[in-house]
Parts: C-alpha cells; structure tokens; sequence
C-alpha cells in the first residue's frame, strides 16, 4: 500500500476511534446525570420551556431508550456521527451556532499565543543547541524549569496581579481591543515557548552533533552557512511534530485561560458546559477538538514527510 | 614530486597523559601515505591532530607547514581555514556523513559556490562536472539513501573537494564495505593520487595498506613502531607486532584441511526458499550439517547470509522447504554467536550473573566455567565486569563459552570476528574451529570474507549478489565459477563446491 | 577508530546535584504536608472570626485565611490530598502503560496497531477535556480525578515503553536469551526492566507534576474540588480577593505549587522527550 494512503487510512481510523471515544464518555455523562434521560434529550434538542412529556416520550422511542443500553448507545453514537448535535442546555442555542462563535475567539488567542512563542522558543533553543553545554544551554535549562514549574493559571495570575492591578497598564479581562489579546497571549506563550526552546535546543544539539554537520564543517562552511543550510532544515521534523502535540498544550491553556481573563472562546464555554452539565455542547467541543487534533496531525504528517522524504515509516506521531 | 603538507613532531596529549608520541610525516603529490593500526593505536588521534579536529579536552602539539605558512598545532583554530580549500576530509561511513536531506548536485556546489566563491550557475556547472567524472551524473537529484554505499563515498570525496583541496585525508575508507565495495574505494582514493594530489589514509584494513602502496606508518599503543615503503613493510615486517598482524591477515592463514561429513546429519535444510521485504533471497537451498563439520556462508551485503542462519535456527521462518532437527536433541542445544558481542548480553548485568543464571535455569555443572576460562583464555576477573567494560574479543570469547555450557549440536556464527581486530579476528576463529573439532560441534560461519571462510571452513556456500541478480534464481553458486579464483580442485584441500546445493 | 568528532556533546542527564536538589525539595513538601498536623493540630475547615487574615503565630505558623481558617492545616491538607491523588494516578497509569506497552511491542502485529490506535485516540482528547468529562461522570471527585488522570497519563507510560521494548526486542540480546532457554519472566526482569524503570521514573515525575497542575488549575477555575476542601487552586482563588490586606496569605498556596513542580521537574532530570 502507498505509505501516504495508509496514512490517511491510519488517521481515519483514529478519527472514528476518536469520536467513538467522545460518544462513549457522553453517553456515561448524560446516564450519570440524575432524572429522566429523554427528559433531558428532549430538552437539549428544544429548550427546557418547549419540552413536555409527549416529546420526551418521542425522543424515547426514536432513540430507543426503553431498550437495552448497547442500542441506546447506537442511536447516541449514530446521531453523533451525523453532527447532529441538538441545542445547548444553558442556551437554547444550536450546539453548531455557539462552537462556531466561541470557536472564532479561541482562535485569535490561539494563534495570537502560539506566534508569539515561535519567536521566543525556537531561536533560543537553537543558539542553545549549538552549544550544547555551553552558559545559554545552561541558563536555558534552568529558566525552562522553571517556567514548567508555574501552571499556566499561575503564570495568568501573576501577570494580573503585577501588570494589571499593581501597574494598572493592562486590562485584567475583557475582550475586543488589542490590549485585551496581550495578557492572556503572553500567559500562554509564556508556557508553550518554555517547551518548544527544549525541543529546538535538543533537535539542534543532535544535528550539530551528527557526522553530516561536522563533515560540512570540514568542506570549509562557516557557522552561520552551516546552519543555514545543514541546520534548520534537519531540526524541521522534530519542530513541526511538536507542533502537532503543541495544540494538546494549547487547548489546555486556553480552557483554563479563558475562564480566567473572561474570553468568551471554546475553552470558557467548556467550562461553563461542565459546570452546568450540558452534555450537547460537551459532545459539541470534544468532538470538535479530537478531529482537529486528528486533521491537524494528519497535516502535520504530509508536512514532515514533505520535509524528510526518507522511510515514511519510521514517522508516526499522535 | 611535490610536498604539500609537512608535519612536525606531531603529538596528542590529554591531561599529563601522552596519547600519541612526536610523529613526523610529509605528503607529498602522487606518493600516498596510510597509517595502519588497530582500535586504540591512536592513528586517528594523530589524523586529526594534523587536520585540527581533536575532541574538546586533547590537545595537539607539533607543527603544520602548508602553503607556505607554519601553523602551530597547539592552537588549532587556524587550520580550519584550510578545510575544504586545502584539505579535505573523507570521513569514515560517509553515508552517514552527508546530509540526509539535500540533493547529490547541491551538497557538492554549496563547496564551490560558498568556499571557492563560484556564483550559482558556475558552480553548479563545476558540480555537474565533478559528478559526471566519478560516474555519478545520473544520481545527481538523488538523496543519499537513495545512493548505494560506493556511490555515497564517491559523492562524498566529490563534495569534500569541491572547495579546492588537492590534500585528502581518508579516515577508516573500508569501514563496513564487504570486499566488493573496498576494491571501488581503493580505486577512487587510487585516482586522486594519479591526479597529482596528496593522500592520507588511516586504516586497520590490510589489504587497503598493501595495495594503496607509499608509505607505510605502522602505529601500536600511541607510538610509530615502524614505517618505510608499504610493500617492503609487509613483505619483511621487522617489529614483532607486525609480524603478528601480516600473519594474522585471514589471505595468509594457512589452509585448512577439510574433513570428510562423518555421522548423522544434526540438521538438514530442504528445498528453502527466503524471502526478505518483497524480494527473494535464495531458492531451493539444501544443506547438511553433520557432527564437527564446518560450513561458511559467504556473499556480499544484503543477500541473505545471516537471514539462512537464522532459518536454520527457526528464527524465521523460510517461504519454502523445511528444516530438520535430529531427533532427541534438546532445543537448547542449536544456538547462536552474535556479531556485535555487546549486544548480545544484557546490558546492565555482570558478566558473572548472566552466567549463574543459564547454570540455575538448566541445573548446570558451575565447576565447568574455570575449565572453559582456562581453556578459551579468559581471566576470571571478567566475570565480575559488566558488558560495556570488556573488550570485543574477550566478550565474543565469553559469548562462546556462554554456548559451550549447553554442549551444543549446532552453532551458527553470524560475521563473529567482523567487529574484531586482525589478531584478535583470527584467534577467535581458530578458538571457533577447535572447538567444533574437539566437541563434535556443527558450525555455520557466515562471514564476507572469503579468505577467512577458505581458511576456516570445510566447504563454502556462496550466496549471489542482491543487484545483479533481480529473480534471485540463481543465487547458490559455485564459488569457483563466480570469482574465477580456484585455489584447489583437489578434494581435501581448500575450498569445495557446495554439492548438493540445487542452482538454477 | 571512531569518527573525526569535532564536538561531544555533553550529557543532558548528567546533573545529579538537580536530582537531588529536586528529590531534597520533594522531601520538604512531603515531610511538611505529614508532619504539620501533627506539629501544628487543627482542624483546616474550623472557621474563627478572631482570626480573620490574622498574621502568622504558634499556632498556624503560615497564617489564617479570609475565613480565620489555619492556613497551616488548610496547605498540609491539601498537599496530601493533591500529592496522594498525583501518586495514586501515576502508579495506575504506569501499571497500565506499561502492561499494555510491553503486550504491543512483544506481540507486535494486530495487537500493536489495534492498542496503538486505542492510545492515538486517547492522545487525540486534550487531557484537561477528559478529566473534565471524567469529573462529570464520576460524582466522587477524588476519584473523579484519579480515574481522568490515569486515562491522560498512562498514554505516555505506553508510547514510551513500546519504544523501549521494540528497540530491545530487535537486538540480539533477548534472541540470545531466549535461545539459550530462558522465559518471558527472565526476559522481562533482566532484559527489559534494567532499561524501563529510570525512563518510568522520570515519566512518572512529569505525570505527578500534569496531575498537580490539572487538579489545581480545575480547582482555580471552579470546576475541580468543591469548597470548602482545601486545594490549592482552591484556596489561591479564595484568597485571590484578599491580597492587598494579605498578600502572604496568597503567597502559601502558590509557593506550595511552585516548589512541589520544581521538586518533580528537576527530579525528571530537566528533559522531555
């Protein structure tokens, strides 16, 4: 079989893994929750004010809740993977209309957070890397560890306490202005930056240690043609794989982010789907973030193999 | 004859420590150098003191004359101005030296663009040219794992000059090429002298000494032990040690005579055909194996060798045909010798241990172990040491001794003195043979050498060349016929013929 | 000899002072959160008007919090409810990844791809989403936690043994081995164990670490442990709103965290990979 037809045959697979596991854990959500279960279907589907006994007795019927768990699941599972999603819970609105706003929002923080680390972490891991030992290798080591030593709902905390309150140059929360992006940006990058240095500085200290880059030292390169041209490229694998995990990062940043600077993005809204056990935008979300995990590593494998031509095989990450 | 490189007095010291003695040498265009040596000699130490690459934490004494100018050897940033414009460095495996990502064409104009100072078109006309002259035009776009393992050395000298050097410095050329592949790197190093340049080559190898010719340094324990022309050095070694080693080449081992297969076979391969990743390996091999006889296995890389061994043992299964076993022989007694003897124990255990384990597990006789100390000359100190801290000659005779616990039927030897040096290669083979003869051991010894093999063994197997042949059909062969080398037809002497082996 | 080397890199493992640094700041935490209730005995939910944001005294040496709650009592309490859920998860974890790690790469085939997809899609769900959901399904939180967190954790325990044990099952070594007679249980002990058990300690250091992390970030945004159990998220959004007239008070529980992270990152050995 082509290796990148199996690729994608592997990451489809993940996928409808992925939403299997998203529907079994929605499932035990919506059994644990106390009451009636089409009840509760009913009124995520209409609203809490539209829903009376002949439409919770319709729901079970359609979806067979009367009978036995196993079929139940299948209908859940089959409506699941129809996107059919029903309304929020809390409000009324259909799942897909509210993912897609909140969705909007995350991703400016997102995307916001993950460039400005690209800009702090990589350079810096790099010059570390090609002194492996070396006062930056050092100095970087210890300042990453401590940086992984702060959760990032500390390091948010801290930059409102000194920058917002103390200083009074930030706003704290809010949403919609530019100033608004830099604290919660920086929170996350601050975190995300402290990893991906650690990946660059080990990805380029196994380059500048390879026999391929001391024999171009020896064909007469300098420093800077070298990594120029036997550097960047040979870290881009490890780079670009880390990418991939690094959305697992950032998805976990932003929930925890959001709810703490008052962004109304995905992450807030999780939260607020937990708290409130609103099992359709909980599903909405999981499902969401898992086949975009999946998409994105499934791009992220095209791009490395775009990159390192060699062995496809060997190459199989998330 | 020109000189283009003078060393002085060239030394390596780490700490108080003197690694390698005050050499002096001159290379000069047309005449090559080698420096032949084994691991620990500090042949290399002293290649890359003359060149400027010590590792961090040695450091070069002596001095360098080329170009007119004298460089301190103490003070080695200086000399990295000569690499690639004056010296070029061939490393060792250079398939892991070029960079796995970047096209043939650009790893050899970034040298004429970047260091010569060629614009872009010309340069990569002067790469098209360098690859066209080393028979490489067509790989030009190709990757190195796209490149075979001579092509790969071939691009590599091509990119390692392309600053300019006419002075190459060879490390370890041979290392990990089967024969085949030594006599094209022969070839091409041949060539760069014939062009009027100057050539260094550090080497181990033998065969590559004698026929690169010039002259001969001979390194033991850090100090030059003798040096003078290659031919007149080999032919008539003075010091000691040389003379162990010319003796200890597997070319001048004496022959052996074969015996006779006496007793019922051990075990029998019918009708196998292996195949290995989509391609055939070999077809309809029979073989027997019968008490005390010793059988090699030879052919280049690739063709199945080690995969035959592995069939014989069970360890894989064969696509077609069967393998049997004598009847009554206990399971444990089919065993096998590793060509990485570090990689065969496990690694954190003493050696010690690893044994008292094997005589719990099978209710062994532990005073058997002394003998077998004595008789495979092994100091019991070993046994409290752990893998990493014994030597590859002394841990492939502990793997042997590990076998002989279990009185084996069958010992397959894959490549098992591959990893070694000469002297130790040969004493371990010899250990091999005699005891296949005094036990009544059958051995399977796969090597890709063919001297040691005709040395060693009773018959030879040879199996065909991977690329040559694209059925695989035709894969046994008479070895005679292949190389046209017949170095006896006369039974009872030398090499035979693989008899019952089935060809196309 | 070996490659003209220009550089040898110098071992990124090669720091004991840290792991002993991390292992003496471990150590601290630990002995504070077993020994303070028996040093300093009081109840971490009494509540005391008297002694509201009170300074430190003899008695509760960190201080009182909004409520005149023993701020000694509250931290030992949470540590230990923190650090027991941490270690409950990475044992469960460890016993999972690797068990199923060492089935994939020993067996390889079906079974490798059919766990290894299982794992793809477990890693495919942010761990901070699944121990949400966990959360709302198991009513008990504590152990709401333990089971989300064994869920997120014992993915890496798996990719990583499954590395680790393929890497060995290709060389020769345990051919040898098993040539020579022995069984899967003397493989496993001498072969595999010897290479596992210091990649599992410090998988095991950065899983302690996640846990701690998740169960107080959960805590800080509410949907974690409910009040008024000491956690210390918890108790840093507690005492969020009082830190101009207390900012010590607010300092305990954060430098709590930090030290208990930085004991378990440098006892990781400072590397990821």
């Amino acid at each position: 079989m082509h290796p990148v037809l199996r690729a994608i045959l592997y990451r489809a697979a993940q996928a409808l893994l992925v939403a299997l596991l998203v529907g079994v854990l929605t499932f035990l959500m919506m059994q644990s929750l106390p009451g009636d279960m089409a009840f509760r279907i009913a009124a995520g589907r209409y609203g809490y004010d539209a829903v009376n006994a002949q439409a919770a007795e319709a729901v079970r019927l359609e979806l067979g809740l009367d009978r036995p768990a196993l079929e139940a699941f299948g209908a859940w599972f089959l409506d699941l993977m129809r996107l059919d999603f029903g309304t929020s819970v809390i409000s009324g609105a259909p799942v897909m209309d509210e993912i897609r706003h909140q969705l909007g929002a995350s991703l400016q923080l997102a995307l916001a957070a993950l460039a400005l680390s690209l800009l702090i972490g990589p350079p810096l891991g790099i010059l570390a890397g090609l002194r492996a030992g070396g006062w930056l290798d050092r100095a970087l080591l210890v300042v990453s560890t401590a940086l992984r030593s702060v959760p990032q709902f500390l390091m948010g905390l801290i930059l409102i306490v000194l920058v917002s309150i103390q200083l009074g140059w930030l706003p704290a929360a809010g949403y919609g202005r530019a100033e608004h992006f830099i604290l919660p940006a920086l929170t996350l990058a601050l975190g995300l930056a402290a990893v991906s240095a650690r990946i660059a500085r080990d990805a380029m200290a196994a380059v500048a240690a390879s026999p391929h880059y001391a024999f171009g030292r020896w064909k007469g390169l300098s420093e800077w043609q070298l990594l120029r041209r036997h550097g960047l490229r040979n870290i881009g694998v490890a780079m670009v794989t880390y990418l991939g995990l690094q959305f697992a990062m950032l998805v976990e940043g932003v929930v925890v982010i959001e709810s703490i600077f008052g962004w109304p993005g995905i992450g807030h809204a999780l939260v607020h789907a937990i708290f409130g056990r609103d099992v359709p935008m909980v599903q909405g979300t999981a499902l969401l973030l898992g086949l975009g995990f999946v998409a994105l590593n499934a791009m992220i494998d095209l791009t490395a193999r775009w990159i390192d031509p060699r062995n496809p095989d060997s190459r199989r990450q998330g | 004859m020109s000189d283009l490189l003078k060393a002085t007095a060239v030394s390596v010291r780490a700490g108080l420590s003197q690694l390698v003695e005050p050499v002096s040498l001159t290379l000069a265009a047309g005449r090559p150098v080698t420096i032949l040596g084994e691991t620990g000699s500090g042949k290399s130490l002293l290649a890359q003191a003359i060149i400027g690459t010590l590792p961090a934490g040695l450091r070069a004494g002596g001095q360098v004359d080329v170009e007119g100018c004298s460089l301190d050897l103490a003070h080695p940033r200086a000399l990295r101005d000569l690499w690639g414009r004056v010296i070029a460095v061939l490393p060792q495996e250079p398939w892991l030296s070029l960079d796995p990502l970047m096209r043939a064409r650009a790893q050899v104009a970034e040298g004429h663009a970047l260091v010569r100072g060629l614009n872009r078109a010309e340069a990569g006309q002067a790469a098209d040219r360098d690859l066209a002259g080393l028979g490489l035009a067509e790989a030009s776009a190709s990757r190195p794992d796209q490149l075979s393992g001579g092509m790969a050395q071939r691009l590599a000298l091509a990119a390692a000059r392309a600053g300019g050097a006419r002075i190459v410095v060879a490390d370890e050329p041979t290392k990990g090429l089967d024969i085949a592949r030594r006599d094209d790197v022969i070839a091409l190093l041949m060539r760069e002298v014939v062009q009027g340049g100057a050539l260094l080559t550090i080497t181990h190898d033998l065969t590559l000494a004698r026929r690169m010719g010039g002259e001969l340094i001979v390194m033991l324990k850090g100090r030059v032990i003798e040096r003078g022309p290659a031919d007149q050095v080999l032919s008539q070694p003075r010091h000691d040690y040389t003379r162990r080693l010319v003796a200890a080449d597997p070319a001048s081992w004496p022959r052996r005579v074969p015996r006779q297969p006496v007793g019922k076979p051990v075990l029998r391969a019918e009708g196998l055909s292996v195949r290995r990743g989509g391609r055939r390996l070999f077809r309809d091999l029979g073989l027997d194996l019968h008490p005390g006889q010793i059988i090699g296995i030879e052919g280049p890389s690739g063709c199945g060798k080690s995969t035959l061994g592995d069939v014989l043992l069970g360890l894989c299964r064969p696509e077609q045909g069967k393998v049997i076993r004598g009847e009554g022989i206990a399971a444990r007694r089919f065993q096998k010798l590793y060509q990485d003897p570090p990689s065969a124990f496990p690694r954190h255990l003493p050696l010690g241990r690893a044994l008292e384990d094997l005589v719990r597990l099978h209710g062994l006789d532990r005073g058997r172990i002394g003998g077998l100390m004595a008789r495979l000359r092994l100091d019991p100190v070993l046994l409290g040491r752990r893998p990493d801290a014994v030597s590859g000659g002394e841990l492939q005779r502990l793997a042997l001794l590990r076998l002989l616990l279990l009185d084996p039927v069958f010992l397959f030897a894959d490549e098992p003195t591959s990893r070694l040096d000469l002297i130790t290669q040969a004493e371990v083979t010899e250990l091999l043979v005699e005891t296949a003869r005094e036990t009544g051991m059958a051995l399977l010894i796969v090597s890709h050498d063919p001297d040691l093999l005709a040395g060693a063994a009773d018959r030879v197997i040879r199996l065909g060349d991977h690329e040559g042949s694209p059925t695989g059909a035709d894969l046994v062969r008479d070895p005679a016929a292949q190389t046209g080398y017949r170095p006896a037809d006369k039974p009872g002497f030398g090499t035979r013929v693989a008899a019952e082996v089935s060809g196309a | 000899m070996s490659v003209i080397p220009t550089d040898i890199p110098l071992q990124a493992s090669a720091r004991p002072w840290s792991r002993l640094a991390g292992a003496a700041l471990l150590a601290l935490v630990l002995g504070f959160a077993l020994l303070a209730p028996l040093v300093f005995p009081a109840d971490p939910l009494r509540q005391s008007l008297r002694h509201i944001l009170a300074a430190p005294d003899a008695a509760s040496p960190l201080g009182y919090d909004h409520l005149g709650r023993s701020l000694t009592a509250r931290l030992a309490a949470a540590l230990r409810l923190s650090l027991a859920i941490a270690a409950a998860a990475v044992a469960s974890a460890a016993l999972l990844g690797v068990a199923a790690g060492v089935l994939a790469a020993w067996r390889g085939g079906w079974v490798d791809r059919a766990v290894s997809l299982i794992a793809d899609a477990f890693l495919a769900l942010p761990g901070l989403l699944l121990v949400l959901i966990v959360s709302a399904i198991v009513p008990v939180t504590p152990m709401a936690f333990w089971i989300g967190l064994t869920l997120v954790l014992w993915i890496e325990y798996f990719r990583l043994t499954r590395a680790t044990v393929s890497r060995l099952m290709a060389a020769p070594a345990i051919e040898a081995s098993r040539l020579l007679g022995f069984g899967p249980l003397y493989v496993f002990r001498r072969h595999l164990w010897p290479e596992l058990a210091p990649v599992l300690l410090t998988l095991g250091a950065f899983g302690a670490a996640t846990a701690i992390m998740m169960i107080a970030a959960l805590g800080f945004v509410s949907v974690g442990m409910r009040p008024p159990t000491p956690e210390l998220g918890l108790m840093m959004v507690e005492l969020l709103p009082y830190y101009r007239e207390a900012p010590m008070a607010l300092l305990v529980p954060v430098l709590a965290t930090f030290l208990t992270l930085l004991g378990l990152n440098l006892v990781a050995g400072g590397r990821r990979t």
